[in-house]
């Protein structure tokens, strides 16, 4: 069976494109535009893999990764964050968070594919 | 992989950003608090960067990166925004729209122009930035590299593969890292020959946490990857690991080193090692009398500097960690849709309607009252479907009038004016084909106001007016259409010069007495606007009769008054939407006709009381008003069998009644305009046709077209005349 994989991002463009290049790979994905949309929609499924930009309008991905690890059924799920060079603090925070995995934008598809496939088995 | 779609997406989304920008920049001149704005302005050059790298355009991330690296210094105040920072911004904004634009054609093919532009750019940035900015830096530095020991010789081992050695993070399961598909990703570089698991951190059945690892691997690894490749697999879990990398063929030392830092005893770890077959038996002896050597004679250096060499741990900084963003309130959840399906959708609902329309008409024939009680629920639905479709093709005319404030910023800073722009009404909605094609003749008059209209500030003073002048857009729905003002507190029209200019041009003629509004509409006229005016800001080649005309084909109308010294005021009449109109049908001899309900005021029987009056017998007495009116069968040359009986439609068009004589009266009628086709979309009076519920066409009167033909009937007639 293949994997599920979560883009979070509030960029439709990042969001399609990660969507081909994984699907290309062979993994399902399900699409969320925010965090509190990424909440909503991780819940009552099997995700296996959550992948999340950072800045993102009502709930970021810091706050998005929190509530991620204050729910048992998700807080094992692995989190990739999105980010840029320009964010080293912000980066820290999701550490703290939780969230241990992160791609720097902007990527190639192909990194983001070498990312999801270090962290699970599809 | 096919990246057109999401290209396409790219596009639009960023051209949204960018008005973001743009909207975000224009509010920071204007308001106090700016720290959400900042964090928009952020965010959009962060995105597009982001989004720009997926498809490679390397020139926008750049430039674009710049941009941000900038914004993310106001956002932590380490920079102020002050006014010239904000239209640097403005003119990057305005260049990355233009790289944009400029890729939208050719993917990466920037033009020596754009490239100059932005190295321009990127310099005036820098400057804002200091020096110490720089691109972006690489994210792989080696961060494992082991220290040379310097008291061994050289004695290279004879593994020629890797020796990788992994002591993960007990919270690694936590954070939802699976240690076996890091192991399993290896294999993209290599093959691993061996691994040998050290379980010895496992503690009792009773302590032990399922949740966290407690697992350690020793891994002979057959790789020609680079050291930095084979490293990168383990980025995601460096944090609070022990990850160790031997590379071939090296020096016994770093066996040893090895050996001492790793938590197991000196025997298990070499015992490990050599099971793994990265150590023979003889090396390991070598390395661990070494070991037993060196920590007797030293003991306490057992090297401080090689624990340091793991990765350094995250240092906290709290007051960066105060720069918290804030979700931006009001952002609604959209799906973007082509609008060709809209458009599809919205013919397909018209068809619906006439389908419809007959179904009722079927219903009725027959006769049967459950037929009828149906269909007339069918139709109800059909309503709402269709209210419900033509919303979706509903845009507010916001979208169009915060450009302006750009254009208004723009021009009056051209100009040396100060004038500010307010906007009432920008959440009026109407449809979007009307909005897009609004814009041009709106920009027209706006430029006009702030160039024309708006005086100098010496004569403003001299006026007793304040130094600022004020352009004010405003839209609201009214009966039906939407109504969008254009007002400035200039100068206003003089009517004796365009009198004269208009007697000049030969609109008018000399001692024709006209009311000033009428005056003033001649500024309209076809001919009047004259190259003398067209400055290179309001002119750009469009006239106010293009103005009138563009309007005139959205089925709307224009008017204008003003006060001479007070202002100017243009008003915009617009049909909500163009593709469905709730009609009214009437009919002469077999021929139907639909005219737009809203226009409808009244319909009254032609009897001898309200007959012709005046002594032309062009004007109709209504209750005391005179009213001019039209025979539709006269007009159109309708022969044929026509019955005897005159009603006439009362019909109400931008604040003027007029009154159309027909046979029949049809009654209301849903109706989707069809425009005509090529070879007859120029006649007058008719502005497209629908097809009747019986499969009959029926032609949509033009009402402010034939208003506009009864005005010059009765002028070509005064001529005559006079």
């Amino acid at each position: 069976m293949s994997k599920t994989v979560m883009i979070v991002d509030d960029s439709a463009s990042i969001r399609q494109v990660v969507s081909i290049a994984l699907k290309g790979a062979g993994y399902q994905v399900i699409e969320a535009c925010d965090g509190q949309d990424g909440l909503a929609k991780v819940s009552g499924q099997r995700v296996h893999l959550i992948i999340s930009d950072v800045n993102m309008p009502k709930m970021d991905g810091i706050s998005f990764v929190k509530e991620l690890k204050k729910i048992p059924e998700t807080k094992f799920i692995p989190v990739i964050m999105l980010t840029t060079e320009s964010m080293q603090a912000k980066k820290q925070e999701g550490q703290a968070a939780g969230a241990r995995a992160w791609v720097v934008k902007p990527f190639q598809p192909e990194q983001m594919i070498a990312a999801v496939s270090k962290l699970i088995m599809s | 992989m096919n990246l057109d779609e999401a290209l396409q997406t790219f596009i639009e989304e960023s051209s949204d950003l960018l008005t973001q920008m743009e909207e975000a920049l224009i509010l920071s001149e204007q308001s106090e608090e700016i720290s959400e704005i900042v964090n928009v302005l952020f965010r959009a050059a962060h995105t597009i960067k982001g989004s720009a790298g997926l498809f490679g355009f390397d020139h926008i991330v750049s430039f674009t990166h710049v941009v941000e690296s900038l914004l993310d210094r106001v956002r932590t105040a380490e920079l102020e925004l002050t006014s010239d920072l904000i239209a640097l911004l403005m003119y990057s904004r305005d260049h990355i729209a233009d790289l944009l634009e400029d890729m939208t054609p050719e993917p990466g093919n920037v033009s020596d122009e754009l490239r100059e532009k932005g190295d321009r750019l990127v310099e005036q940035l820098k400057c804002h930035l200091g020096s110490d900015e720089s691109m972006p830096t690489k994210p792989n530095e080696d961060t494992s590299v082991a220290p040379n020991r310097t008291n061994c010789d050289q004695r290279p081992v004879r593994s020629e593969n890797w020796h990788i050695s992994l002591r993960f993070a007990p919270d690694i399961l936590k954070n939802g890292m699976e240690p076996f598909s890091f192991l399993r990703y290896l294999s993209t570089y290599g093959d691993i020959d061996h691994v040998c698991t050290v379980p010895d951190a496992i503690p009792s059945e009773e302590k032990m946490d399922p949740e966290i690892s407690y697992l350690g691997y020793e891994l002979s690894f057959k790789s020609r990857a680079e050291r930095s490749a084979i490293d990168s697999t383990f980025d995601f879990i460096r944090d609070g690991s022990q990850i160790r990398l031997i590379p071939p063929h090296a020096d016994i030392s770093e066996y040893i080193e090895l050996i001492t830092i790793l938590p197991e005893s000196n025997e298990r770890v070499a015992e490990s090692i050599r099971k793994c077959g990265s150590l023979t038996q003889e090396e390991c002896r070598t390395a661990l009398s070494e070991i037993q050597r060196v920590s007797a004679a030293d003991r306490t250096q057992v090297s401080r500097s090689d624990i340091e060499a793991s990765p350094p741990a995250p240092k906290s900084n709290p007051s960066e960690r105060n720069a918290t963003t804030v979700a931006k309130n009001g952002e609604n959840r959209f799906i973007r849709v082509d609008s060709v399906k809209l458009d599809r959708l919205i013919d397909l609902i018209g068809e619906l309607i006439i389908a419809g329309a007959s179904t009722s008409m079927v219903a009725r024939k027959i006769g049967v009252a459950e037929l009828r009680e149906s269909t007339s629920i069918l139709s109800r639905l059909v309503e709402e479907v269709r209210n419900t479709a033509l919303n979706l093709r509903m845009v507010q005319i916001g979208t169009i009038f915060n450009r302006f404030q750009r254009v208004v910023r723009d021009v009056s800073q051209e100009l040396g004016k100060d004038i500010e722009l307010i906007v009432e009404g920008a959440e009026t909605e109407l449809d979007k084909t009307v909005v897009e094609r609004i814009a041009d003749p709106l920009m027209h008059l706006v430029r006009n106001a702030i160039d024309h209209g708006i005086e100098p500030f010496e004569l403003r003073r001299d006026r007793g007016k304040p130094d600022k002048g004020t352009v004010r857009l405003g839209a609201y729905h009214e009966s039906g259409s939407i109504v969008i003002e254009v007002e400035d507190d200039g100068g206003g029209l003089d009517r004796d010069v365009i009198l004269a200019k208009a007697v000049e041009k030969g609109l008018v003629s000399e001692g024709q007495s006209m009311s000033d509004h009428e005056v003033f509409n001649l500024v309209f006229e076809a001919g009047f606007s004259t190259a003398k005016e067209v400055s290179n800001l309001s002119g750009r080649g469009v006239g106010m009769d293009v103005v009138r005309r563009n309007i005139v084909d959205l089925r709307g109308s224009v008017e204008l008054s003003s006060r001479l010294g007070e202002g100017t005021s243009v008003k915009i009449r617009l049909p909500l939407t163009l593709a469905i109109i709730d009609g009214f049908l009437v009919g002469i001899g077999n021929a139907t006709y639909v005219l737009p309900l809203d226009m409808v005021v009244e319909c009254i029987e032609l009897a001898a009381w309200n007959q012709e009056v005046g002594d032309d017998k062009r004007y109709l007495n209504l209750r005391g008003e005179v009213m001019p009116y039209l025979r539709l069968h006269e007009h159109f040359g309708i022969s044929g069998k026509i019955g005897k009986q005159r009603n006439v439609v009362v019909l109400n068009y931008a604040g003027e009644k007029f009154g159309l004589v027909v046979e029949k009266l049809m009654g209301e009628f849903q109706t989707v305009i069809k425009p005509m086709g090529k070879m007859l979309e120029k006649v007058q009076g008719i502005s497209g046709f629908t097809i009747l519920g019986g499969g009959d066409v029926a032609l949509v009167l033009d009402v402010p077209g034939l208003m506009r033909q009864i005005v010059l009937e009765h002028e070509r007639e005064e001529d005559t005349v006079h």
